[in-house]
């Protein structure tokens, strides 16, 4: 028995469902929405050198740093924005300056915390138990064909929509970008690697990368996460066997992820949960991370791990487990 | 002349938490028989159906279908299968075509040129490429009876075929069934809870009943376990009735039900005579119908008296 055909199978009925349009429909609207918001933010801005801008912004937050008020994590925040700020304008290079590859790229950090690992769980968590509810998977599983290719089919189907899913979403997010902002400029350079060493900043990682390079090692790290919380939703819909009760799982643990580093970052044993390590393209460019001391590398780590123990166990309940449904 | 066996189970045994629901159920199918497995809903046929074709595991005993070991050659011994399993549930948001051509994919090549044939026989060639979810129950019906047979299976495993047919539905179930096992030598195996379901289909039967197997044999020989049948005669007027029916009943009894019912234990060969009986008599009779016995008479047959 072929593999391919039955990875055809479960890339259809994915395709084939309502689901997989509303998330095409939710990519676009909302990157249209957030294009829009933003052409009109601009056109409202009186036209200015952005050199005094960047100068004004700088002052100003150099105030609020002196001011003391500021909570510890603000702080830090906030000294590394005055460091990436003035770093552009030693180049004479507009930190904000928007093109439509600049917000394509944009677009990678802001979608992987949230948006692509929604996504993600809207595929994963009923891939395995809509077959449960709706009684197919009495005749699946009673095919000349194991229960682990099964399941490893539904695997491979699912990595193949997250895949195209995060790419169609760049691809969205250009388009819709570049109608706006232009859609030239992937060869522009970007600065990144912005670290602070302690409460300095430190500008010996600082690199610069053309545009096109940088954009792709996010969307690699986006869709990186976004493989991981479907691997997890994907455990959740075997061992629950309902969709809307892997869905509401997923859903609350990406909430508590969001949360989490805000209300309590000083909570050094979150950065081993999943959640915490999924904006990892926003650390990757820069931003500091959510618990101090996670890097690309650890992240990566982490998310490996906790994607092949949800896939293995996956394995070891839908493999042994009686089906009664 | 000795059919293969296709499929034998034994010792079947399933236990959730404490309870036992499947016993030590065993038996062997031939090819070309349609094997009845008839019990009450809630008796363990469904249960066992799933040890049958591997969606449980059973906590003692063995399946084997030509000859492979369920549990060790799983995709071998399901290459010889087709099966419907409680319901015929099928993709809503595919057409039929669609569905075929799925579970075609995850049988060995050929499945696919099956399909128009298949379509023919169950006669839903018209609808192949509407949505299932526009299909009526007994086209669903039909199109899970398609797919079942998609691998040219050696045994159909089919649970309760008829649920949600119409009686013309039900007809055609049964004379497919009928022409599959006499014209392509399949062995089948039906599961009910209808008696005159499994009178009509089935060559041999196994009666369960709270997990185990009170009985099994060839359906006539359990049917004449079945005791004496009883006719309902609607005669006026009733008493007078009963009285010649007395005479011509084995127990010698007949009672007047009500001013136009009596029942009584006749016996086929003398059915002509009692009407001319209650005819000379001035009798006028209305009609005569044999009483259907229920499962549960045939359990108290089978169990001498144990209440089901």
């Amino acid at each position: 028995m072929r593999f391919a055909p039955l990875v055809e199978n479960e890339i259809l009925k994915l395709l084939k469902r309502r689901r997989f349009r509303v998330a095409l429909l939710i990519l676009v609207a909302l990157n249209g929405l957030i294009v829009f918001a933003q052409t009109q933010a601009k056109d409202r801005r009186p036209q200015r050198d952005w050199r005094i801008e960047a100068q004004e912004r700088v002052a100003r937050m150099q105030n609020w740093e002196r001011s003391g008020r500021l909570p510890q994590t603000q702080l830090r925040w906030v000294r590394f924005e005055i460091a990436r700020v003035q770093y552009h304008l030693d180049r004479n290079v507009d930190p904000d300056a928007i093109s439509g590859p600049l917000f394509a790229r944009a677009f990678a950090n802001a979608s992987s915390y949230l948006l692509l690992p929604l996504l993600a769980i809207l595929f994963a968590a009923d891939i395995v138990s809509s077959e449960f509810a709706q009684g197919t998977v009495k005749l699946l599983l009673t095919r000349p064909v194991g229960r682990a290719r099964v399941l490893s089919s539904k695997l491979a189907a699912l990595g193949v929509a997250i895949t195209l899913t995060v790419a169609l979403g760049g691809v969205v997010a250009y388009l819709f970008g570049g109608l706006a902002f232009g859609y030239r400029g992937w060869g522009a350079p970007v600065l990144t690697g912005f670290r602070l060493a302690g409460e300095t900043f430190d500008p010996g990682a600082v690199r610069s990368l053309p545009l096109w390079e940088d954009a792709l090692l996010a969307f690699g790290l986006a869709w990186f996460a976004a493989l991981t919380v479907g691997a997890i939703a994907f455990l959740t819909s075997v061992v629950l066997r309902s969709t809307a009760a892997a869905m509401g799982t997923m859903l609350a643990a990406l909430i508590a992820g969001t949360i989490l580093p805000r209300v309590a970052p000083s909570w050094e044993a979150q950065r081993y949960l999943f959640v915490t390590n999924l904006p990892l393209p926003d650390y990757y460019s820069g931003s500091p991370a959510p618990i101090t001391g996670m890097t690309v590398p650890f992240s990566v780590a982490v998310l490996t791990v906790w994607a092949l123990a949800a896939t293995a166990v996956a394995y070891a309940v839908f493999v042994r487990r009686d089906v009664l449904a | 002349m000795e059919s293969p066996v296709v499929l034998s189970a034994e010792n079947l045994t399933k236990r959730f938490g404490k309870r036992e629901v499947v016993s030590d159920v065993s038996f062997d199918l031939v090819a070309g028989e349609v094997f009845g497995f008839l019990g009450p809903n809630g008796a363990g046929k469904t249960t066992t159906i799933r040890m049958l074709v591997g969606l449980a595991r059973p906590d003692r005993g063995r399946v084997r279908i030509a000859g492979f070991d369920l549990a060790r050659d799983f995709a071998k011994a399901m290459s010889h299968v087709g099966c419907i399993v409680e319901s015929t549930d099928l993709y809503p948001y595919l057409t039929g075509r669609e569905n075929l051509l799925h579970f075609a994919r995850m049988l060995p090549d050929g499945a696919q040129a099956r399909i128009p044939e298949l379509a023919r026989l169950v006669a839903l060639q018209s609808r192949l490429d509407d949505r299932v979810a526009t299909y009526s129950l007994g086209m669903r019906q039909r199109l899970g009876l398609a797919q079942a047979l998609l691998g040219a299976p050696d045994l159909l495993i089919l649970d309760e075929p008829a649920n949600g047919l119409d009686p013309a539905g039900i007809r055609e179930v049964r004379q497919l069934i009928r022409h599959l096992a006499e014209d392509r030598g399949i062995a089948i195996f039906v599961s009910s809870h209808l008696l005159a379901e499994v009178e009509q289909m089935c060559d041999r039967v196994a009666i369960i009943h709270r997990g185990r197997t009170l009985a099994m044999g060839p359906v006539r020989e359990l049917l004449a376990k079945r005791g004496a049948e009883r006719l309902v005669f609607r005669a006026r007027p009733a008493a007078r009735a009963a009285e010649i029916l007395g005479a011509f009943s084995r127990d010698g009894a007949a009672r007047a039900d009500d001013e136009e019912t009596v029942s009584s234990e006749v016996p086929r060969e003398s059915v002509p005579d009692a009407l001319a009986a209650l005819a000379a008599a001035g009798v006028r009779v209305f009609g005569v119908e044999r009483q259907s016995s229920t499962l549960e008479e045939l359990f108290l047959e089978v169990t001498g008296g144990e209440t089901v």
